[in-house]
Order: structure tokens, then sequence, then C-alpha cells
């Protein structure tokens, strides 16, 4: 007697689960494959360099040679005992604490300014005057104030003389306490329009009804730029912020070209003085140094930002 | 078809071989230099063309960046296996950092071998490139730094050139006591003009041997002497343009060519740029001697710039880069030169009426006349202690900073160096 067959119980779709398995296990490595390029890309270009920047500055060396000799924190402690460092240190500070004001508060104002309906007809060539300066090259523009500065035949001395007040005619770019001064000046005049046009952007976005329930409400222009577009830009804010705050730590161009960080040190900043140690003084170890230095101050100084503004969270 | 296409193959393959052992045969030398710049690139280009036309065995392969970029390239390439045949450098630190690398051929076996080429060269031009008693770097250009002055208004005034310190602040007084408000031209804005001036009052101040031993040897600077060659600076500085160091040199220069101030310290090789524009009699004397000076008045400030051979290159290599060499620096190479660029060339007789103004034939008589070239002083030494000079230099002339100051920054330089 034959008994029963075993029931076998029919594997029906065999290959789908072949296949889904093997999808499953592609649909966990799928996600890394994308990344990886990006990763990669990263990990050359930015990550590897700055642990090898670490590495350097415990090292003394010279581009003329390829013998490196380890100082260990020597270069840290002559970072902190260097008096241009701590000149370099305020010249940063001013720039921030100055663009801070004028590209985030005053272009955050004159993008409310361009953006209301009183300014409608003129905004437009308004705009285009302010963001005009943005588009010509930093060297550019510092060749062109070193003669709007110059003492002899620039263009605010004459100014200053022409209404009377020459007995304010100064050396702007050759005087000790002017000099960074003049370079924050002008950095301001070519990066406004910058930000100003950001925040037009950020403005623009902002629904209308909300205006319209705050004018029902009776809010008048400056309740409504107060409660109503400055919460409103506060991711803006925040993008111009950090933009501005690091890059016033890293400047470089608008110095270097229109003083050279002169009279002396006088209007030296960071990025100046480390270009200046590394391929000036050939001192590359202490360069690599203050490129530490930079990154640090501008990492804790992103991070501040990111938990002050609660960038990402809704209120 | 088929034939077609393969006697095309065989020539193609006959070809290459052909070029292949051509190029085989040919010597390639690598030169490095700084002239993208015109006129020289197409002297430089020139040159190069002559040079493989004479010798169809050696191909000049040629690269150039302009000054800074050269400064930054050639330190990378000299501390790696790919520094070029043959190279510019300027003499004194800079030229001595290259050689500290060991890849620098000293070319004393060289001129020992062919004393003709060497005795050509104006003997008191070796000397920035020796270093430790080694010859490394054959001069190929010469220049110097002096007080150009209108002669028209001296003339007019009746005043002579001075010789002295003491007689050039008596002509400076005489011309701002004639309306010249500012009687020398200046423009401290970039800060190797502060070291042209410092580095030659240093010169004529210090003990020469003090001076060797701070700037080469790793002395202290602390001699008093150092004090009283920046006080003489500043003192000089009541005469210059108002606020130099927001003025940059070409703008002093413009100044003394449009007759606003009569007086400037410039380098010969600029002499090109008054030829068109100065409209009046001008002449140049060397900075007169300073009194109870220690240093020599004859010497003149302005060094050599000049050309090296890399020690890692082939043997067949190296003496094709020699022979290069050896051209570019002969009397034909250097009246081309003068003609070509305005340069003036350290080969003796390489000038002439035909290839040089009358004020060029006078400029190379001052360089002559003088005993030996005083290097810049941001050549001379180290860069951290040039530095210290000049960004005092600067402070000095605004105030912010006394004699006693500066030297306290530059001997913090040089303890650091120890």
């Amino acid at each position: 007697m034959k008994g029963n067959p075993p029931i076998v119980k029919p594997d029906l779709f065999p290959e789908v689960t072949v296949v889904q398995t093997r999808r499953a296990g592609m649909n966990g490595i799928v996600p890394y494959l994308y990344v990886i390029p990006c990763i990669l890309l990263l990990g050359i270009f930015v990550y590897i360099p700055l642990v090898v920047n670490f590495y350097y500055s415990t090292l003394n060396f010279s581009a003329f040679s390829p013998a490196k000799t380890f100082v260990g924190l020597q270069n840290y402690r002559e970072l902190i005992a260097d008096p241009v460092i701590r000149t370099a240190l305020i010249n940063n500070v001013w720039y921030c604490v100055i663009s801070v004001i004028f590209q985030v508060g005053l272009s955050l104002c004159i993008a409310a300014v361009l953006e209301d309906k009183l300014f409608r007809r003129v905004s437009t060539v308004l705009r285009t005057m302010y963001f005009l300066p943005v588009l010509i090259s930093m060297t550019v523009v510092a060749l062109l104030f070193s003669f709007v500065y110059h003492p002899k035949i620039g263009l605010i001395n004459a100014g200053l003389k022409l209404i009377g007040l020459g007995h304010l005619a100064h050396a702007w770019t050759g005087a000790t306490d002017t000099a960074i001064f003049s370079a924050i000046a002008m950095s301001q005049w070519h990066s406004m329009g910058y930000t100003m046009m950001l925040f037009i952007v950020a403005i623009q976005g902002i629904s209308e009804d909300l205006y319209e329930a705050a004018e029902i409400d009776g809010a008048g222009r400056l309740r409504r730029f107060i409660h109503v577009t400055l919460p409103q830009v506060r991711e803006m804010a925040f993008v111009t912020m950090v933009t501005t705050v690091t890059g016033a730590f890293l400047v470089f161009n608008d110095v270097y070209i229109l003083t050279g960080g002169g009279p002396g040190n006088a209007s030296t900043t960071l990025a100046v003085y480390m270009y200046k140690n590394g391929f000036a003084l050939d001192k590359m170890g202490y360069a690599s140094t203050i490129a530490v230095l930079m990154l640090i101050i501008c990492m804790i100084l992103a991070l501040i930002q990111n938990n002050a503004f609660r960038s990402g969270k809704g209120d | 078809m088929k034939r077609r296409i393969a006697l095309a193959l065989a020539l193609a393959i006959c070809l290459t071989l052909v070029c292949s052992v051509a190029l085989a045969d040919k010597v390639t030398v690598n030169f490095f230099h700084r002239w993208p710049n015109e006129p020289k690139n197409s002297y430089i280009n020139g040159l190069i063309e002559e040079f493989e036309a004479a010798n169809p065995d050696i191909d000049i392969v040629s690269d150039c960046v302009l000054n800074d970029s050269y400064k930054e390239k050639i330190r990378v390439l000299v501390s790696t296996d790919d520094l070029p045949d043959v190279f510019f450098s300027w003499s004194g630190a800079f030229g001595e950092n290259l050689t500290k690398s060991g890849r620098v051929l000293p070319l004393d076996d060289v001129l020992a071998a062919d004393p003709e080429w060497a005795s050509q060269i104006v003997e008191s031009q070796w000397a920035p490139f020796n270093y430790s008693g080694k010859q490394y770097g054959t001069p190929w250009s010469m220049d110097g730094k002096a007080f150009f002055y209108n002669v028209d208004v001296f003339n007019e005034l009746g005043l002579t050139v001075p010789t002295t310190l003491s007689e050039l602040y008596a002509v400076c007084e005489t011309l701002k006591e004639n309306g010249y408000d500012e009687p020398i031209s200046a423009g401290f804005s970039a800060q190797w003009a502060v070291s042209h001036y410092l580095g030659t009052i240093c010169q004529r101040v210090v003990d020469p041997e003090v001076l060797a031993n701070d700037y080469m040897n790793g002395g202290d600077f602390s001699d008093p002497a150092y004090i009283t060659a920046l006080n003489i600076f500043k003192d000089l500085g009541q005469y210059m343009t108002a606020d130099p160091c927001s003025v940059d040199h070409e703008f002093a220069r413009n100044a003394f060519i449009m007759e606003v101030s009569p007086i400037c310290y410039m380098q010969l090789a600029e002499i090109k740029y008054l030829r068109d524009d100065a409209e009046f009699e001008y002449s140049f004397f060397n900075f007169p001697a300073v009194e109870d000076g220690k240093g020599d008045p004859g010497q003149l400030t302005g060094a050599p710039e000049g050309m090296m051979i890399s020690a890692t290159a082939e043997p067949a290599v190296q003496e094709a880069a020699i022979k290069f060499m050896k051209f570019v620096i002969s009397k034909e190479g250097g009246y081309n030169l003068i003609a070509k660029t305005g340069e003036i060339s350290c080969v003796k007789g390489a000038w002439d009426e035909t290839n040089c103004d009358a004020k060029q034939l006078e400029a190379i008589d001052l360089i002559l006349a003088s005993t030996q070239p005083a290097v810049w002083q941001d050549c001379a030494t180290d860069a951290t202690i040039a530095n210290a000079f000049m960004a005092g230099g600067q402070l000095l002339l605004t105030g912010d900073m006394t004699a006693e100051d500066v030297m306290a920054s530059v001997q913090t330089a040089a303890a650091a160096l120890k």
C-alpha cells in the first residue's frame, strides 16, 4: 500500500523570492553606492587635507626642502605669543561685526524697502544698481578703491576738500588706524548687493495673506516688517549670517590687494597672515597652524549660529 | 583594399620608428624662466629658436610664470625630482635657499673648464651667486638703485650732486625752500620699496662684518648702528612724499616724471619708463656716504639675476643645459638683451652706442664704478628678518614705531630662527 505522498508545499514563486532577497540586499547597498562618489570627493579634497593640515601644523618645514622637522606644539605656542595674530584676530572681528551689520542687517532693510509697494516702480532699477558691484571681480574692485582712497588723487579726499572738509582728508590705506576699515568699507560696497538679493528672494516667497492679515489687524509698515518679514526670512538670515561671518574670518583678497596687510601688519587678517607665512616667509608649518586656528574659529561660529537660529526647525 | 591598408600601416609604423629614433637622438632640456610678459618672452623665445637651429640635437622645452608665481613654483620644484634642467634665479638669499636643497649644480668646474667664457662676465657680479665658497649661479643681468634727479631743477637752483648724507639733507632743504614740498618722491605701500632704502642705509652705516654675520650667519642684530640707520630713514622721510605708505612706487616714479618731486630713488632698469615720458634732463647718483658710517660708500645696492643648472639632470642633459646657458649669457645674447628688453647684461662689451642710449651707458658706468653690488635687503637675509625690517620701516614712517621698536622686532625674528 502506498502511503500518502508527503504534502509538499508548492513553491509557486521561487524566482521571485530570490530576486526579492537580492533586491532587498541591493536596496541596502544602493544608497551607499549613491553617496560613495560624494564621500570620495569630500574625503580627497576636504577631509584628508584637513587631517594632513593638522599634522603639518606640528612640523617645521620649508617649501625649498623636502626635510620636515617634528616640533610638536611649538607652532601653537608661537601662535599664542604672536602679537600679529592678535592684530589679525581683532581685524577679523571688526570685519565680522561690520559685515553682519551691513550685509545682514542693512541688506535686509534695503530688501524690505525695495519690496514695499511704494517702491515697486523703481525697485528693478535700484535692485540692479545695488547688485552691479557683485558682478565685478574683487581684484578689480580693490584696484578701483586704491584710487578712491589715494591720498593725492583719490576721490574721497578730493570730495572732502570740495565741500570744505579738507581737514578730514586722510591717508586712508596708509595709516594704521584706518587701513583695515578702508578694506572693510570696500567689502561692504561690493557684497551688500548679493545678500540684498537673497533677502529679496526670501521676501518674495512670503505669502501676501500674512501681510494682509497684519494690515487688517492694524499693523503699520514697521510692525509688518518686525512681525511678518523678520520671522519669515529667518532661514535666509541664517544662511547669510553663516556665509558673512565665516567669510569675514576667511577674508583674503580684499585686504591683500588693497593694503597687503600694511602698513606694517596693521590691516592684516588671519588669511593674509597665513599666506604671508606660507609663501613669503616660507614657514609652512606655522601657516598650517594658522589654518587650524581659522578652521576652529569658523566651526565654533557655525555651531553657535546653528543653535541660535534653530535652523531647519519649526517655531 | 586590404593591401592598401597593410601598406599604410607599414608606412605608419616605419615613420613612428624613424621619428622615435630621431627623437631618441635629441637631448631634451627643460628650461624654466619668469618672463611670460613682453618684450622678454619674445627675446627668450628668439634665443631658444636660434640655439635649436645651431644645435639640432638639442630640444629646449621652456616653461614660464610671472615673478611671485615663479618664486612659489621653483621653491616647490627644487624640493622634488622635477627640477628643470636650467632655470632662472635671483641672487642672494633666494638663490642660496635653492642651493640648500642639494639639487643645484656648483659651477666651479664648468667655469674652470671654460675660463674664456667665464672671464666675459663683469667680475663684481659673481659674488652674489657664491655660497659657501662655491659658485652656483651665473649672473645674466645686472641692476642698481640710485637717486634719479631732475638736472634742470638742480641747475636752476644751483644745486650740486650730494656726496654725503648731510649734503643730501641740505639739497632737500633748498628744494623745500623753493616750493618743492616733497623733494624726494617715494611710495612704500609695497614693502619691498622700504627694503631698498633700509638695505642701502644699513650697508652704509653698519660695520660690514657685523652686517654679514647678522644677515647670513645667525647674528643677533644688536649693533646700535642699526638704530642709527633706521633713524636716518625716518629723517629722510620728512623730505619724502607725504603719507608714503599709502602710495605705491609706480605713483612715486610718475610724480618724478611729472616734475612734482625732483628726486626719486629708483632702479636703473626703470630708465625705460623715463625715456619716453620725462620731458626734462635727468641723471642719477649713488646713495651718498653717511658720515661716521662704517660701510663702504662705493657699493651700489642692486644684485644680478642669473641662471642655475640642475644637479640631478642626466649628464648628457646637463651638458646641453650648460651649453644653452653659455649661449644665453654670451656677448651676442647680452647685446640683444639690452637692445630688445632694456635690461643691462652682465657680459662685458655687450653694450655700446648701437644698442644703448646715453642714459643706459651712464647707468652701466655707475654699476661698473661701484666697488661691489650690495644685494637687495629682502634677498640678502632670511625672509623673516627682512619682513621685520620692512614692516617696521613702514610703521617707523607712520609714527607707530620707534627705531628701537623696529630693531626689537628684528631681533625677535632673528632669535626665532636659531
